[in-house]
């Protein structure tokens, strides 16, 4: 890849299923287009939909927004959405507060921000009840 | 839970391919172009959460949920093919994802136990024998 930098947002709306998750699609193709290493596409793809899903899921619209340099690939997610009242509690695997329509879907076991963390070298939650959340990932590159 | 055979499984001679897969669950290909590219695995999951930790890529997937979200799941974890078990009806717009995202896609009638016991035995496991990774 050049050393420039790349920067590009995605609009995702709640509850809108049949679009969940062409964002991280997207973000995935426009890294394989830098081409960047296939492991490290891979980990930062599976972030990031992680990280849409919980969006759709739980919010009513939110942005991510992705920004390659040399050294690191960011995500940067931020959602108006209901907020989570204890990030350590959410940060736990297997604690959810899914609904079983959403577990009908395949989601809500309590590992996504686990598994955004598993997939990522750093992740920063911050998060204001009745207001929103926000993720900023970060993987390394190299 | 999930359950990932094939990386510590004894291989058979030959890499297991598309084309097997498709055979031993007699599946019904939906979208394949090319049933020769070789699987690493298999993943037999009806929790997409699931899938996105265990799964390695170049897996096939072995699941009873029918929805567009097993798809996007499949390609953003890098999976080799989805088979769509216990006869499930599959609509078109899961198949044209499937086009779009260049996943193959096969439907087999077997249950989603009896798709993952055939598939073990494709790659080599037998019942009570190590080898054969399991994951909670």
């Amino acid at each position: 890849m050049t050393d420039a930098e790349f920067v590009r947002a995605y609009e995702i709306v709640g509850a809108d299923f049949t679009n969940a998750g062409r964002a991280s699609t997207g973000i995935k193709e426009a890294l394989k287009d830098m081409g960047l290493p296939s492991a490290l596409i891979r980990r930062v793809a599976i972030a990031a939909y992680e990280a849409e899903m919980n969006l759709v899921m739980y919010a009513r619209r939110g942005t991510m927004t992705l920004h390659v340099t040399p050294n690191d690939v960011t995500i940067d997610v931020r959602d108006e959405g209901p907020g989570i009242p204890d990030i350590q509690l959410a940060m736990q695997e297997g604690y959810s507060t899914a609904t079983p329509a959403m577990r009908e879907m395949g989601f809500g076991a309590g590992m996504g921000l686990p598994n955004i963390k598993r997939n990522t070298d750093e992740l920063v939650v911050t998060s204001e009840v009745h207001r929103g959340t926000t993720l900023l990932m970060k993987v390394h590159v190299g | 839970m999930s359950d990932t055979v094939g990386a510590g499984a004894r291989p058979r001679a030959g890499a297991v391919t598309l084309a097997d897969v498709r055979e031993a669950v007699n599946g019904v290909a939906l979208w394949c172009p090319d049933d020769s590219p070789a699987v690493t695995g298999v993943v037999a999951a009806d929790l997409m959460s699931d899938v996105l930790v265990d799964a390695r890529s170049g897996c096939v997937l072995v699941t009873g949920l029918v929805n567009l979200q097993v798809i996007r799941t499949a390609a953003i974890a890098d999976l080799a093919a989805v088979v769509f078990a216990r006869g499930k009806a599959v609509p078109a717009d899961i198949v044209d994802l499937a086009r779009q995202m260049h996943l193959p896609v096969f439907a087999s009638r077997d249950s989603l136990f009896e798709a993952a016991g055939r598939l073990y035995a494709v790659f080599g496991g037998a019942p009570g024998e190590p080898g054969a990774r399991r994951q909670a």
